[in-house]
C-alpha cells in the first residue's frame, strides 16, 4: 500500500488527419495517499480514461511526474493493479487460475497461489465458482473476478476503470457494497474512475472533478462506513455532495 | 405417419448412442446407388467396378501387405510435414503478428510465395532433390506451412490488447504475454490453419506421390492406372476420404472441442 502522486501530469498527442497537436490532459496534480479511496468523475471525452493508461504504463505520458510511493513509474507493472470495464478475463483460465494469474507471475509455486486466489475468491462469495470458466459467469460474476483478480496480486495502487459500466443497475449498486466491504477489509489505495456521480460519491473518501483535460475540483466525502444505498438514500450529507459533483461536472 | 415419427426417434436415440450410426448412415443411399448402377452394368465392368470388388482388392491388398505399408508410408510422410510445418509456421506467425517490422518485411513476401502453390515447385524440386523423400517433405512442410502461418498472424492480432494489458499489470513479461495470452487467444486460428494446411498437405501428398512416388496411397492409384486396375484406384479414393474423415473427427474437433468452444471463443 503506498501513495500515488501525478504532478503536473499532461498528454499530448499529433492527430494526423487534422495536423495539429492535440492537449488531450493539460497540467494534472493530484495525490492519492497510501490507503485512499478517491473517485475521478468526469463528462465523457474529459481524458479519464487517458489518465488511468498512462498511470498502468499502457500510453508514454508527455509530461510531468507519476509516481507511486515517491518513485516514478515506468511502463505497466504489477505495483499497479488494473480493474478494466470490459473485464479482460482470460477466457481460456478458469476464474481460479485468473485470480492465481498475478502471484503465478511472482514466481508463487501452485499450491500457495491457489491457496491465495481461493482466499479471494471467498472474500467475493465466488469459491463455488472456482473452476468454471468467464464465459460461464454473468457480467456481475465476471467483474467480482476482475477485481478479485487484481486485488490477489496485492498492488501497491488499485486503478479501476468505469468497472461496474457495463452490468445492470441492481448488480451494480450490489458490486458497489461489496468492493465497499472488501476494501475496507484490504485498505488498498484506490483511484477509481467513473461518470457515475452517485458511485463516485458512494465509494470514495475523495472525488475529484475533471473537465477538458485539467482538475476542475476536489472534494472530500465524510461519510461514515461500511456504506450501504438503503441507508445513504435517506442521508441529507450524501444528497448534498452528490448534487454539488454533479453541478461541478455538469458545468465542467 | 406416427410410425414414421417411432421409427425417425428410435433413430435419433440410437445415433446419439452411437455416433458412428449417425457417420455412416449417409453413406447407405450413396453405395446403394454405387451397387446399383454396377449391377445394371450401364458401364463395362472394368471401368465400374462393384463395391464388392473394391472390397475384395481391399482385402487382397492388405492380406499382401501392400495396402498397410502404402498407408503407413503416406500417413508418415504427412505426419513429418505437418511437424515441421506447425514448429516452423507458429513461431513465424507469430513473430509476424506481433512485430510490425516483421510483418512488414515478411507479409507481402509470404503471399507471394503462397501463390506458388504446392505441386507448382514439383519440376524445380525434381530437378534439385530428384524422385525422392526430399521432395515430398519439402512440398508437404511447404503446403502446410503457409496457411499455418497466414492464420497464427491473423489470430495473434485478434487477441484483444485489454487481454495483454491485463496480463502486463499483473507482472507478466514478454515472454509470459506470449504463452498466457497471445498462444491460447490465437488457438482458434491456429487450429483453422492447421485443418486447411493438413487438408491441403493430404491432396499435396497425394499429387507428389503420384508424380514423384515409389510408394504410398498416391503411388498405390497411379500405378494402378498403369495396370489398367480400375478396382485399385476406387479403393485408393475412398481410402483417402476415410483417413480425412478419421483425422478430422479424432483428431481436430476434439482439440476444438476442448479448446476455443470451451472457453467460449468460438460459438457452437
Amino acid at each position: 500500500m503506498k501513495s500515488l502522486t501525478l504532478r503536473n501530469l499532461a498528454k499530448t498527442y499529433f492527430d494526423p488527419y487534422a495536423g495539429t497537436r492535440v492537449d488531450a490532459i493539460h497540467d494534472v496534480s493530484l495525490e492519492v495517499a497510501a490507503g485512499e479511496f478517491v473517485s475521478l468523475v468526469g463528462p465523457s471525452g474529459c481524458g479519464k480514461t487517458t489518465i488511468l493508461n498512462m498511470i498502468a504504463g499502457f500510453l508514454p505520458h508527455s509530461g510531468g511526474d507519476i509516481l507511486v510511493g515517491g518513485k516514478p513509474v515506468k511502463g505497466p507493472g504489477p505495483d499497479r493493479g488494473v480493474v478494466f470495464q470490459s473485464f479482460a478475463l482470460f477466457p481460456w483460465k478458469t476464474v481460479l487460475d485468473n485470480v492465481a494469474f498475478g502471484p503465478k507471475m511472482r514466481g508463487i509455486g501452485r499450491s500457495e497461489r491457489e491457496r491465495i486466489a481461493r482466499e479471494y475468491l471467498a472474500i467475493a462469495g465466488l469459491s463455488h465458482a472456482a473452476d468454471r470458466y468467464p464465459s460461464e459467469l454473468s457480467g456481475g460474476m465476471q467483474q467480482r473476478v476482475g477485481v478479485v483478480r487484481a486485488l490477489a496480486n496485492d498492488p501497491d495502487v488499485l486503478l479501476m476503470d468505469e468497472p461496474f459500466a457495463s452490468v445492470d443497475a441492481q448488480t451494480r449498486m450490489t458490486l458497489q457494497e461489496e468492493l465497499t466491504r472488501i476494501w475496507s477489509e484490504k485498505r488498498s489505495t484506490v483511484l477509481f474512475i467513473t461518470h457515475d456521480v452517485g458511485e463516485a460519491v458512494f465509494l470514495a473518501d475523495r472525488v475529484v472533478v475533471l473537465s477538458k483535460g485539467h482538475v476542475l475540483d476536489d472534494i472530500k466525502v465524510d461519510l461514515p462506513r461500511p456504506r450501504k444505498w438503503d441507508v445513504l438514500n435517506q442521508d441529507p450529507e450524501f444528497q448534498r455532495l452528490s448534487t454539488l459533483v454533479l453541478d461541478k461536472v455538469r458545468s465542467a | 405417419m406416427t410410425q414414421l415419427l417411432k421409427l425417425w426417434g428410435g433413430y435419433v436415440r440410437v445415433s446419439t448412442r452411437f455416433p458412428a450410426i449417425a457417420t455412416l448412415v449417409p453413406f447407405v443411399p450413396v453405395v446403394g446407388l454405387w451397387m446399383l448402377v454396377a449391377h445394371l452394368q450401364l458401364f463395362p465392368k472394368a471401368f465400374f467396378p462393384s463395391p464388392l470388388d473394391v472390397w475384395r482388392s481391399f482385402l487382397d491388398l492388405t492380406w499382401k501387405g501392400i495396402l498397410p505399408d502404402y498407408l503407413q508410408d503416406s500417413v508418415v510422410r504427412l505426419l513429418v510435414g505437418t511437424f515441421w510445418g506447425i514448429a516452423l509456421g507458429i513461431p513465424l506467425g507469430v513473430l509476424i503478428g506481433m512485430n510490425r517490422y516483421a510483418y512488414r518485411a515478411l507479409w507481402p513476401l509470404l503471399l507471394f510465395l503462397q501463390a506458388i502453390g504446392d505441386i507448382a515447385w514439383l519440376p524445380i524440386l525434381v530437378i534439385w532433390f530428384g524422385y525422392g523423400l526430399v521432395t515430398m517433405t519439402f512440398v508437404i512442410v511447404y503446403t502446410v506451412l503457409f496457411p499455418v502461418v497466414l492464420n497464427t498472424v491473423l489470430g495473434v492480432r485478434s487477441v484483444p490488447v485489454v487481454l495483454q494489458r491485463a496480463a502486463q499489470s499483473l507482472g507478466a513479461g514478454r515472454w509470459s504475454v506470449i504463452r498466457e495470452v497471445i498462444l491460447p487467444g490465437a488457438l482458434p486460428n491456429i487450429m483453422t490453419g492447421l485443418r486447411n494446411g493438413l487438408g491441403y498437405g493430404w491432396r499435396a501428398l497425394i499429387a507428389a506421390e503420384i508424380i514423384v512416388g515409389t510408394s504410398g496411397i498416391g503411388f498405390l492409384m497411379f500405378d494402378a492406372r498403369r495396370a489398367g486396375s480400375v478396382v485399385e484406384i476406387f479403393l485408393g479414393m475412398i481410402i483417402l476420404g476415410i483417413l480425412w474423415y478419421i483425422v478430422d473427427s479424432w483428431i481436430l474437433a476434439p482439440i476444438e472441442r476442448a479448446t476455443g468452444q470451451r472457453w467460449g471463443l468460438i460459438t457452437k
